[in-house]
């Protein structure tokens, strides 16, 4: 690619992650929420690809993508405002925040202005991922293979734990499904005998 | 960046990709209306076959569009052409030549499995921009199928890299032009690559997201022109699918007396006949079912095939 259009693209890419990111903030429903922050992770992503970043920035995608589904589905699930009924204030402590805000802007702007950054043009470097390879499988393969198999062993113990079925029995054994009429008592029948057939009738369902 | 089968000029990108995501979409679409009738007993001409879907098609445009109470509009709309788009990008990394692709580079099996991954936020908005509760389960339900079935995926295609040792589409065609075909050598891959392909693009038994039961799942509020621009999305994921299969387990473009991308068109249309028939003969599963299986059975096979294809490139 010649360097007009990787600045052009570049650019593209560095507005819209801004944008994204912008509006975040701006939106009252989780999943837009979490999702224009996918848009500008993944526009930083195409970034890192510009910069000859080329796996990082690829992988970049597929990350994201993974986690921004499933916080989506917690936003969705926990906060107070999933689909943007309620009227929701996406900003807390904005005076701190704007402090910080600025100061960080600003000292991140003063070192690219003020640090003497080489020129020097960057060229493919012909086997990051074979470097990158030896990298993870070499030096770094003790702490590689510690953080692997502990990220393993945490999804499916979170698998296990979340499971509806375990070796002890259903997890929602005894558990009843809340009144469709929010003053009604919740029955003290567990669920279970009732949708078995084995429990006695009920009376008393308008 | 680039390996052996090159990249194209963008002009050039855009023409392939759309014809080729055009008229695989429309052979699914004449694969499903002449199998799906053989199987029914009552077998059509293949003039028939390639016919029935033109109609369709021409029904969907004349028909107006729904809209519910207070969708998320744009999002309704991105979410096909973003699925669309991903099918593309996909697309985009698999050789459709011995010497041709649109951009082989060298991480094409993360490209590849990065467009899979997305899909899973494109299902995930046409579910959710309605604001109607039948396509939000549809949504929901293709989250926890995209969870179970994506790691296959990841496994399968290292798996594919590793006698090729390297990550590009077009190194895998080459690494089978000069040993035996993946589907050979790595008799798991191909089954394990149907699952997912399926999968996402939730065809046939794994269609968990715009099922029947669910009147049509995230498709159930969208009628005329969005509807045929999701059927069409579908079928498109389809044939990357497809082709994609053909690539990484049937060496792709090569072969003998034939031009590499006639080769390509055959394989990949007999994954597709075989995805459609399966589409036609097996029973949907069920979520929860296919999700325990997945976990237990499929990943713990992706496992053991992946050990397996290690063992046999070092041998």
């Amino acid at each position: 690619m010649t360097g007009v259009v990787v600045d052009v693209a570049f650019w593209i890419f560095a507005v819209a992650s801004a944008w994204f990111g912008w509006r975040v903030f701006r939106t009252d429903s989780m999943v837009r929420a979490t999702f224009s922050l996918l848009a500008s992770f993944a526009g930083v992503g195409a970034i890192m690809v510009l910069l000859l970043v080329e796996y990082v920035g690829v992988a970049l995608f597929f990350m994201m993508g993974v986690e921004m589904v499933v916080m989506a589905i917690y936003m969705v699930a926990f906060m107070m405002n999933p689909a943007g009924i309620n009227p929701m204030q996406m900003l807390h402590q904005r005076r701190v925040a704007t402090a910080v805000g600025v100061a960080v802007a600003g000292a991140l702007a003063a070192v690219a202005v003020a640090a003497d950054l080489p020129e020097a043009p960057l060229v493919a470097p012909a086997d990051t991922i074979r470097a990158l390879g030896h990298e993870l499988m070499g030096g770094s393969m003790l702490l590689m293979q510690t953080v692997g198999v502990t990220l393993a062993t945490t999804m499916v113990a979170a698998v296990v734990l979340s499971s509806a079925r375990g070796r002890f029995g259903p997890a929602d054994d005894g558990s009843r499904p809340p009144p469709l009429d929010p003053d009604e008592q919740v029955e003290a029948e567990p669920a279970q005998a009732a949708a078995r057939g084995d429990g006695h009738g009920h009376g008393g369902h308008g | 960046m680039i390996e052996v089968a090159g990249a194209a000029h963008p002009l050039v990108a855009a023409v392939v990709v759309s014809a080729v995501l055009g008229v695989g979409a429309y052979a699914v679409a004449a694969l499903e209306t002449g199998i799906g009738a053989r199987v029914a007993g009552h077998p059509l001409g293949v003039t028939a076959s390639l016919r029935a879907p033109l109609a369709q098609a021409a029904l969907l445009l004349a028909r107006p569009a729904v809209v519910t109470e207070r969708p998320d509009g744009p999002l309704w709309v991105l979410a096909p052409a973003l699925y669309a788009a991903l099918a593309a990008t996909a697309l985009s990394v698999l050789p459709l030549a011995t010497d041709f692709a649109v951009a082989d580079v060298r991480t094409g099996i993360v490209v590849f499995g990065s467009a899979e991954v997305l899909a899973m936020v494109a299902v995930y908005l046409h579910g959710w921009a309605p604001n109607s509760p039948l396509p939000l389960v549809g949504a929901y339900r293709f989250i926890a199928s995209g969870c179970s079935f994506l790691l296959l995926s990841m496994f399968v295609l290292i798996a594919a890299a590793l006698p090729a040792e390297s990550m590009s589409f077009g190194r895998i065609m080459a690494s089978q032009q000069e040993g035996l075909w993946n589907v050979l050598r790595q008799p798991l891959g191909l089954p394990l690559f149907a699952v997912v392909a399926l999968g996402v693009s939730f065809f046939g038994p794994l269609d968990f997201s715009d099922g029947h039961e669910l009147a049509g799942g995230t498709a159930a509020e969208v009628s005329g022109p969005p509807a045929l621009a999701w059927g069409w999305a579908r079928r498109a994921m389809l044939a990357t699918y497809a082709i994609a299969s053909a690539v990484v387990f049937l060496a792709g473009p090569s072969g003998p007396w034939l031009p590499g991308p006639l080769w390509l068109a055959l394989k990949a249309l007999a994954i597709a006949a075989a995805l459609v028939w399966l589409r036609h003969t097996v029973g949907r599963v069920q979520i929860d079912r296919f999700v325990l299986v997945a976990w237990t059975v499929l990943l713990p096979l992706a496992f053991l095939h992946l050990a397996i294809a290690g063992v046999v490139t070092l041998a």
